[in-house]
């Protein structure tokens, strides 16, 4: 990964950020709570490629042995599909591991996938961005090598 | 798809108003875009009572109806509506007459029937699907080029990009479906599949699976007129595929204009009012 | 003989002038001679709609390849392999530093990056890679508010002020009641909305433009022809338009802009249009990938002067898909139920 130089960065940052107020998509944070992170590790169990977020249903084992299905909120398919989503990319029975914070209201179970991976570490999904750079060929062929996205 | 032309040579009218060509003896007089196809441009709109349902019906009180002392009345949600909440009778669009449903499948739908305040999409403002969508109350706007097709409808915004290329089968299911569509002679015939299963055909509970595909034939018999029938194959719900046909009119008011009917915030209070603050009605128990 | 040949050269020229003036139309037309602006095309960009400090309408090369290196890296960033044995993630919640990043997520951390396609490009309009889509007030930034603009903006945040954030439905975002889209994709002006989907299907008639935008499947329909004025108490979400050819520019007015809606979002140039409010688009396709899309919005009873920008708008290699808001909204009852919730918590701790 190149060195970015303060500079540049400043200038990134500065063109990213149009100063003043910003109309956000929505209010994450209004609805989940940052006071309550969770980690999931479990089995996919259904798939909502839905929008304005994807929902993907995962199975956990709780301590004592039952088990509980949450909903994990991502973001729109539409991207996905236009980076080559297939319905055989991500499929029920696949073992995932999520990071986020829980829904606010707390007899939901439901929170946001702030990072979900596969259990070796690697995201879920990583079709091309179509800039072609070079480390984004070769993580590809490595991943549809392993059958993945 | 490149259009070369030499300019100032090419400022024919894109739609003209030709006679039929020798040997098609019975095509209609209707407009054609340059490449020769029937213009299926304009405004458009469905006669009768199909949205109400499909099958041939009796008039009755409401859609949505409970026990009364003699007969069945309107339910209370909808009584204070009354004769505007009154179903009118329907001559019927499915051709033979009845639907073919499997038997769990016509169980199902007079579930949906009984349970019609809690599950017709369109209360909702859920997109209506296809064939629905083609004979809701609302009119809707087919824009044709000979490069693309778009179908806005009035209700709730819907819209389907009719592909001219077949594009492969759609990866993720939605409520519209994705639509082919090709021509067969004068005749414009769309493929669609991809749905999600959860729109209905009607208001009267009819229903359809995520495998369904429809074939739509849209065919102008007349420069006003288009005579649109659409054969529905879902092996999972119904014993064979089956067709439903109807007239579609072109609305000829020159004021005609797609208004907007942009429901969704119309059925806040309906679906979120529960969760107000202060909320100004208390849920009944199940609804 | 001679004729015949005189005949011949004369063909001859003839049919190289028309070839010659084939070759040189650079834009596709459709059968009645007009610019073919039809297809499926994207205004994603990096390029901000409000022009940020010290910098001009242009932006130099090292400045480009500083931005859009940058945002190569920050996207790079989120597709490193993720520790399998890591943690949950910190209570408080988690800040990146990147103000819009943080401010969407509100320390959550909102998704993974391969859900978002921000356009990891500058605007490049004319051949002039630019700063902001904002060329006119001259800085880049949008005038001041008329009086009148000012009074309004009072009476309108007393108005709001007697809700709290998430009382009510109706005190949402319209993005988030699944209404309009975020930022102002079907505007118009039609602008980015800094996320994703920011595309857009044109299909165009002899006498109508249909523009389809990704979010929220909604049609904006231009009649081409003499204006049809809607009476004043009708407000379309997206306005009523109308559109002319001025040579091979297609010139799209609107008013009856609907006064809840969002203009300009994702800026500090946003704001809701007044009954005064007129916008005046121009589509230009000035080659086969590029349509020039420039903007004018007039509100007397809101800004004290026009503002006019420049979007390029580039063929998009790919489908547009349904996107279907309202249908699968749960974020809307949860930010609802979790306002609750806190209210409940609230009580519970005096």
């Amino acid at each position: 990964m190149k060195k970015r130089s303060t500079i540049a960065v400043g200038t990134a940052l500065a063109l990213l950020v149009a100063a003043g107020p910003l109309v956000a998509h929505h209010a994450f944070g209004a609805e989940f709570d940052r006071d309550a992170p969770i980690q999931l590790r479990g089995q996919i169990v259904k798939l909502e490629w839905v929008n304005p977020h994807t929902w993907i249903h995962v199975e956990i084992e709780k301590d004592d042995g039952t088990s509980e299905v949450w909903m994990v909120e991502g973001g729109t398919p539409n991207v996905l599909l236009r980076r080559g989503l297939r319905r055989d990319c991500l499929t029920p029975g696949t073992e995932i591991i999520v990071d986020g914070y829980q829904a606010k209201d707390h007899s939901l179970t439901r929170a946001n996938g702030k990072d979900i991976t596969f259990t070796d570490g690697t995201k879920i999904f990583l079709g091309s961005s179509g800039t072609g750079a070079p480390y984004e060929r070769e993580m590809m062929a490595a991943r549809r090598a392993q059958g993945r996205c | 798809m490149k259009k070369r032309h030499v300019a100032g040579a090419a400022l024919a009218l894109a739609s003209v108003l030709v006679l039929p060509s020798p040997g098609t003896a019975q095509a209609p007089e209707v407009p054609r875009t340059a490449a020769g196809h029937p213009d299926l441009s304009g405004i458009w709109q469905a006669l009768g009572n199909a949205h109400w349902d499909i099958e041939p019906h009796a008039a009755r009180p409401a859609l949505a109806m409970e026990p009364g002392p003699v007969v069945s009345v309107p339910a209370r949600e909808v009584v204070a509506m009354g004769a505007v909440g009154s179903v009118p009778s329907g001559y019927g669009v499915v051709v033979g007459g009845e639907i073919p449903y499997r038997p769990e499948a016509r169980a199902v739908r007079d579930e949906n029937r009984a349970l019609w305040l809690e599950r017709d999409p369109e209360i909702r403002c859920y997109l209506p699907g296809v064939p629905r969508a083609t004979y809701l109350p609302f009119p809707f706007q087919i824009f044709q080029s000979d490069a693309r097709v778009l179908i806005a409808y009035e209700y709730a915004g819907a819209v389907r990009d009719v592909y001219l290329e077949d594009p492969g089968p759609p990866q993720v299911d939605s409520w519209m479906g994705q639509s082919v569509g090709r021509w067969d002679g004068d005749t414009f015939v769309v493929t669609v599949n991809g749905f999600n299963g959860q729109t209905w055909l009607d208001r009267a509970g009819n229903h359809h699976g995520p495998g369904m595909t429809v074939t739509e034939r849209y065919a102008m018999v007349g420069p006003d007129h288009i005579m649109y029938e659409a054969e529905i194959d879902d092996p999972q719900t119904f014993t064979r595929p089956w067709s439903i046909r109807m007239p579609l009119y072109r609305n000829i008011d020159p004021n005609a204009r797609l208004g907007q009917f942009k429901c969704v915030e119309f059925v806040e209070e309906l679906m979120y009012g529960h969760l107000r603050r202060n909320p100004i009605r208390v849920r009944e128990g199940g609804r | 003989m001679r004729i015949s040949r005189a005949i011949t050269c004369a063909s001859a020229v003839l049919l190289m002038t028309a070839g010659a003036i084939e070759a040189q139309d650079p834009i596709p037309r459709t059968p009645d001679g007009r610019p073919d602006l039809q297809g499926n095309w994207s205004n994603a960009t990096m390029t901000p709609i409000v022009r940020p400090n010290g910098v001009g309408l242009v932006l130099t090369a090292e400045q480009v390849t500083a931005l859009e290196e940058g945002r190569q890296d920050f996207i790079a960033q989120d597709y490193e392999i993720s520790d399998p044995d890591r943690e949950a993630p910190p209570e408080g919640g988690e800040f990146t530093g990147n103000a819009i990043f943080d401010a969407a997520t509100g320390g959550t951390g909102g998704y993974n990056q391969f859900f978002v396609d921000a356009g990891d490009v500058v605007a490049v309009f004319n051949g002039e890679p630019r700063s902001s889509l904002i060329v006119e007030p001259e800085n880049g930034r949008p005038p001041p508010y008329s009086e009148e603009g000012r009074a309004r903006l009072r009476a309108r945040a007393e108005r709001d002020g007697q809700f709290g954030a998430y009382d009510n439905p109706e005190n949402r975002p319209l993005a988030e009641r699944c209404i309009m889209s975020f930022g102002s994709n079907a505007g118009p002006p039609m602008l980015p909305n800094y996320f994703y989907n920011n595309n857009y299907t044109i299909v165009q008639t002899t006498d109508h433009i249909a523009i389809m935008t990704e979010m929220v499947h909604d049609v904006r329909i231009i009649r081409v022809g003499e204006r049809r004025p809607l009476p004043d108490h009708i407000r379309p979400w997206m306005g009523d338009s109308w559109g002319h050819w001025e040579g091979d520019t297609l010139v799209i007015e609107t008013t009856n802009i609907h006064p809840e809606q969002v203009l300009m979002g994702m800026s500090n140039a946003s704001f809701r249009p007044s009954e005064a409010i007129k916008v005046t688009e121009r589509l230009t396709r000035v080659d086969d990938d590029t349509i020039n899309y420039e903007f004018t919005v007039v509100d007397p009873l809101v800004f004290d002067g026009p503002i006019r920008g420049e979007v390029p708008f580039e063929r998009l290699d790919g489908l547009l898909y349904e996107y279907a808001c309202h249908e699968g909204n749960y974020a809307m009852e949860n930010v609802l139920r979790g306002a609750r919730a806190e209210e409940a918590r609230e009580r519970e701790r005096r």
